[in-house]
């Protein structure tokens, strides 16, 4: 985050203002929302960490005196649980590394070149977009078994399923989005390029790619969390292996009405929020820019 | 313009294609399995209310099952009673990633058996030792269409549990009719605003069922072959109706009991939550081992009438064998294994279920005074749901529920509850 | 591959555009080829599937290969408007979502004007938090709410109840119908507000400083300068975060599946997604679950294309 701030400080902001005085009550309502935002997490990390008799009490307190990491013990010591985490991390991997080849490409073509049934392609994958993928589970459902059939590592029952039906629901946005990106690097680039005898292939991945990191950051970021996030088709097509189910499985285990064990609950909430946390800090400096890349087409 | 054109030329062709109209995909008919001697054996069984001491019973078994077969491993997967409904829809769309060996309802053997996923095991089950020795009433359950679909492996009888120390303190007797237990539930709840009257949740079909049937009630009858519901009838209104009576708040507080299930509500009551509850035989050690441990008590849910007994839902749950197995002679015999006299015994002492084999049963009800209220409540005599495959889509679809909890929330009336559900039942019925 | 398919021995054509226009159209479809065929097979064939099931009485028996196919036509469609249940579903699913699409468009763009006029550190801060919030994977942020607002050891309760509000000491929130629906939508809200908030925060850095500079020369307020000046020159980014919002919000499953637990008390917080996904996979009516799909995906394209439409004018979006 520090970039960011740092970097638009300098830029806009800046002295300008210094002598508002609506902007200190403006700074003021910022960290309050802030807190707010931040609370249901704060209030995650800390059931976490909570002794036992500190989570199920009708008087929680907002801090604890006794760290412990019972919780957490509890939660890794559920058989598979470390397994279900490397799966959700292959998984989510998988479909960031390909949805950012693919949709780049995809992305290039659309903007780049000039073809009958561009603008056919750009609705559909609008429309792409719309389609309620839960209704899809039904038909992918069948297909995942067909394929299984040929390629079985990608059937039912495989993490390769889950990969293939979260990169074909990444694609479209992820197109949409660096669509706009790669619109915004000027054609006389290319021109130069091709001056210099660059092919057009080389042109793409050398210069293009590059140029464009903000949107592959923007665009990576929302393919992990939706393959990490995935609750339902995980839960649809891994039907017997239990060794190869994901993380949101694991942490069913401790919600059960009337029991639901809280502290292992939260613990595993967090353990399951940090790699996304993570994965967000490292692309944090790209992300904004990213964003605002995806408009300017 | 050109986008509207675009969305013409979308909707043209996908008309197109429909017109072409082949069929949507099916399964192919379920594949004969195999029969390896080596691998890894899916198994999935049925969570319980606190399941410890049924997952030791069951690694017990399938230690000696490993010992007996080298090279064998066997995976256990827990399914929630309530969510088995996609479960088992996935399994039978993908015979080849069903699990091996499954336990089941015996209220969806009519409606996994249209499937055709599940082995036929009349032949296994006469060539077993111990097959003869199953009670005949029970192996019935098991059968459909002339076949038997599973080794049945215990059969569940509900009765009425309460606190004894709670009924001591407010001076109240064991309830001896449906009446009484409501007034007694309504004192208990007055006495102890913390505890809930009796934990009877809204999604606890078979403690609602002895209600519609104490009343001389049906859920539905059949003419000809043919279902259709009969919740409407004077008598089942009136058993339904007394049955949402106990979801209010000077009962068990709808906000808190309106969704819960028959696990959940006993466990509740497991928790000291709860001043009674109608829970099974196979709850009985998960009970014991809560807060409420020598503090209750079980007695036969009474009937409408002084002395009666109100007739119980003759549940039980089987072990299948998919018939996508590649392991079918492994499945059965880990099936037949953890169904057999010993395990079964172990069973019995892991939960309190009681056994399908006429020996065990007898050699425990006489030596085990606890066992005496279900077995009563068996002998008084018992009913069951309609033995049709519409009754496994009424019962995932949550139709008795969702009146049940409408009437409890005041969301609609009885009748108009009621006549939605008779329209959900008969379109399942078909 | 599929170059070498094409005819190659083209004749030159005659203009340099066409030229142009051809070599393109082949190093396109090269290009889309990839993605092409992982959509096609992953998304155009299993929507196709979608609605062709819609046509039929497709259960558990059919689907497993037991019982013949049935075709019914539009019987599926007809079975479902007129249920009853249907309508009540779809009505309350384009209330909450358009209380989640409101509601994160207005605190995502509030906070992104906010952000832009603070010094760096409460931006920190509030970016800090807002991507926290983002991260935070919907299960477990459903859990979360859910335990801040548990019946019994909720912190909520607790707090409003230490304050006065006695009544709430032992409130469930999951129970009423509004209780329930204001609750997901407050979770759906807290983690997808974050994506409007830089969206538009990057659309604000991007305007030029002198237009905002002599906005405030001219003497406008910091409200009128964003009114008039800054929401009008974010507004291509404000219809992508409506529609992305509209997409998202009007397709949440998992914070209703599971903060709900399946729906609420007789379904009564059942919303279209969930209840397709029931009649399907639970109710085993695999053909009317198609059905409740389709009619969905038309109606957020019918949505999203009014809202194009009537902003089409002033963004050149394709």
């Amino acid at each position: 985050m520090a970039v960011i701030s740092a970097r638009s400080t300098a830029k806009s902001t800046g002295r300008r203002r210094v002598r508002r005085p609506g902007r200190l009550v403006a700074e003021i309502i910022t960290v309050v929302v802030a807190g707010i935002v931040a609370f249901p997490l704060y209030w995650m990390v800390l059931s976490a960490f909570k002794p036992a008799g500190e989570i199920q009490t009708a008087n929680p307190k907002p801090w604890t005196l006794a760290p412990s990491l019972d919780s957490f013990q509890r939660v890794l010591t559920v058989s598979g649980f470390g397994r279900f985490f490397v799966n959700s991390l292959v998984v989510a991997l998988a479909v960031v590394v390909l949805s950012l080849l693919l949709s780049f490409l995809s992305a290039v073509a659309l903007t780049r070149f000039r073809f009958r049934g561009r603008t056919v392609l750009l609705v559909m994958i609008l429309v792409a977009q719309m389609v309620p993928v839960e209704a899809l589970t039904i038909p992918l459902f069948f297909l995942m078994r067909q394929i299984g059939a040929v390629a079985p590592a990608f059937g039912l029952n495989e993490l390769g399923s889950l990969v293939l039906v979260h990169l074909a629901f990444s694609l479209p946005f992820a197109i949409w989005m660096l669509r706009g990106f790669v619109a915004a690097v000027p054609v006389e680039l290319e021109e130069a390029a091709k001056l210099d005898g660059a092919s057009r292939m080389r042109f793409t991945w050398q210069i293009l790619f590059p140029l464009v990191a903000p949107g592959l950051v923007a665009v990576s970021v929302l393919a992990f969390i939706h393959a990490w996030n995935d609750f339902l088709f995980a839960k649809t097509f891994i039907i017997s292996k239990t060794e190869n189910q994901t993380l949101p499985q694991a942490i069913l285990v401790f919600f059960k009405p009337e029991e639901t064990d809280w502290g292992a609950v939260m613990a595993s909430s967090t353990l399951m929020t940090i790699p996304v946390l993570v994965f967000f800090v490292l692309v944090q400096r790209r992300l904004v820019s990213g964003m605002s890349g995806a408009v300017k087409g | 313009m050109r986008v509207r054109r675009t969305f013409t030329a979308i909707s043209v062709s996908a008309a197109l294609a429909l017109l072409a109209g082949c069929a949507p995909t099916q399964s192919a008919p379920a594949a004969s399995g195999g029969d390896d001697q080596t691998g890894t054996l899916r198994v999935w069984l049925f969570d319980e209310a606190s399941r410890a001491p049924k997952e030791a019973a069951v690694k017990e078994a399938i230690t000696e099952f490993k010992a007996a077969h080298a090279g064998v491993d066997v995976d256990v997967q827990w399914v929630p009673v309530e969510g088995r409904a996609d479960k088992f829809s996935g399994a039978f769309n993908d015979p080849a990633n069903a699990p091996d060996v499954a336990e089941f309802g015996n209220t969806d053997v009519a409606s996994y058996a249209q499937t055709g996923a599940l082995s036929d095991l009349t032949g296994d089950i006469s060539s077993w030792s111990e097959g003869k020795d199953l009670l005949p009433s029970v192996l019935d359950t098991a059968k459909s269409g002339g076949k038997t679909y599973g080794l049945p492996w215990y059969t569940g009888i509900r009765a009425l549990y309460y606190r004894t120390d709670v009924f001591t303190e407010l001076g109240l007797k064991p309830p001896a009719t449906l009446a009484e237990l409501t007034d007694d539930a309504r004192k208990i709840h007055a006495a102890k605003p913390d505890l809930y009257g009796i934990s009877t949740g809204g999604k606890y079909t078979y403690a609602l069922l002895p209600f519609v049937w104490a009343n001389g009630g049906d859920v539905a009858k059949q003419d000809g072959g043919k279902w259709t519901s009969t919740v409407e009838s004077a008598q089942a209104k009136a058993g339904i109706t007394a049955y949402a009576n106990l979801l209010k708040d000077d009962i068990c507080p709808p906000a808190a009991c309106a969704n819960l299930t028959g696990t959940q509500s006993v466990t509740a009551f497991a928790g000291g939550k709860a001043g009674m509850t109608i829970g099974g035989d196979f709850n009985r050690k998960a009970v014991e081992q809560g807060a409420v441990k020598g503090k209750y008590a079980v007695v036969p849910l009474p009937g409408t009438t002084p002395g009666s007994v109100a007739p119980a839902f003759a549940g039980g749950n089987l072990l299948g064998v998919f018939g996508a197995s590649k392991r079918h002679g492994l499945a059965v015999q880990f099936a037949e294994l953890l169904a057999g006299a010993k395990y079964q015994e172990k069973m019995y002492n892991a939960m309190g279920n009681l056994p399908t084999l006429e020996s065990v049963q007898k050699k425990l009800a006489a030596s085990d005074p606890t066992l005496k209220p279900f077995v009563d409540t068996l002998a008084a005599g018992t009913k069951f749901v309609p033995s049709t495959p519409g009754w496994s889509k009424i019962d995932s679809q949550n139709v008795l529920p969702t009146a049940v909890q409408q009437i409890a929330t005041g969301g609609k009336d009885v009748d108009g509850a009621l006549a939605d559900a008779t329209a959900a039942m008969n379109k399942n019925f078909g | 591959m599929v170059t070498q398919q094409l005819p190659v021995a083209v004749p030159a054509p005659p203009a340099p555009r066409r030229a142009r226009r051809r070599r393109d159209g082949r190093a396109a479809l090269l290009y889309l080829l990839p993605a092409g065929i992982l959509l096609a097979a992953l998304l155009v064939y299993p929507i196709y599937q979608l609605v062709l099931i819609s046509f039929y009485d497709y259960g558990q028996p059919q689907a497993a290969g037991a019982a013949p196919l049935v075709f019914l036509g539009f019987d599926n469609y007809a079975a479902l408007l007129q249920d009853v249940q249907f309508w009540t579903v779809l009505a309350k699913t384009v209330g909450f979502a358009a209380a989640c699409v409101v509601g994160s468009l207005v605190v995502g763009t509030a906070l992104a004007v906010l952000a832009s006029r603070v010094r760096a550190v409460p931006r920190t801060l509030l970016f800090l938090a807002a991507l926290g919030a983002w991260s935070t994977p919907a299960i477990a942020g459903s859990y979360v709410w859910l335990f801040l607002f548990d019946t019994d050891f909720g912190l909520v309760n607790e707090v409003l109840s230490g304050i006065g509000f006695t009544g709430m000491a032992h409130h469930s929130w999951t129970f009423g119908t509004f209780g329930a629906f204001g609750l997901v939508a407050a979770e759906v809200i807290w983690c997808s507000f974050p994506f409007v908030l830089v969206t538009m925060y990057a659309g604000i850095k991007a305007i030029p400083a002198e237009v905002l500079e002599a906005a405030s020369l001219d003497g406008a307020s910091m409200w009128r300068s964003t009114w008039a000046v800054v929401l009008p020159m974010v507004r291509p980014l404000l219809m992508i975060a409506t529609i992305q919002s509209i997409i998202w919000d009007f397709k949440v499953f998992t914070q209703i599946y599971v903060m709900t637990n399946g729906g609420g008390v007789a379904g009564r917080n059942l919303v279209l997604n969930v209840y397709a996904y029931q009649q399907a996979f639970a109710g085993q009516e695999y053909g009317l679950g198609s059905a409740i799909g389709v009619v969905m995906t038309l109606l957020l394209l019918s949505i999203t294309g009014l809202y194009v439409r009537s902003q089409r004018r002033s963004t050149a979006w394709l």
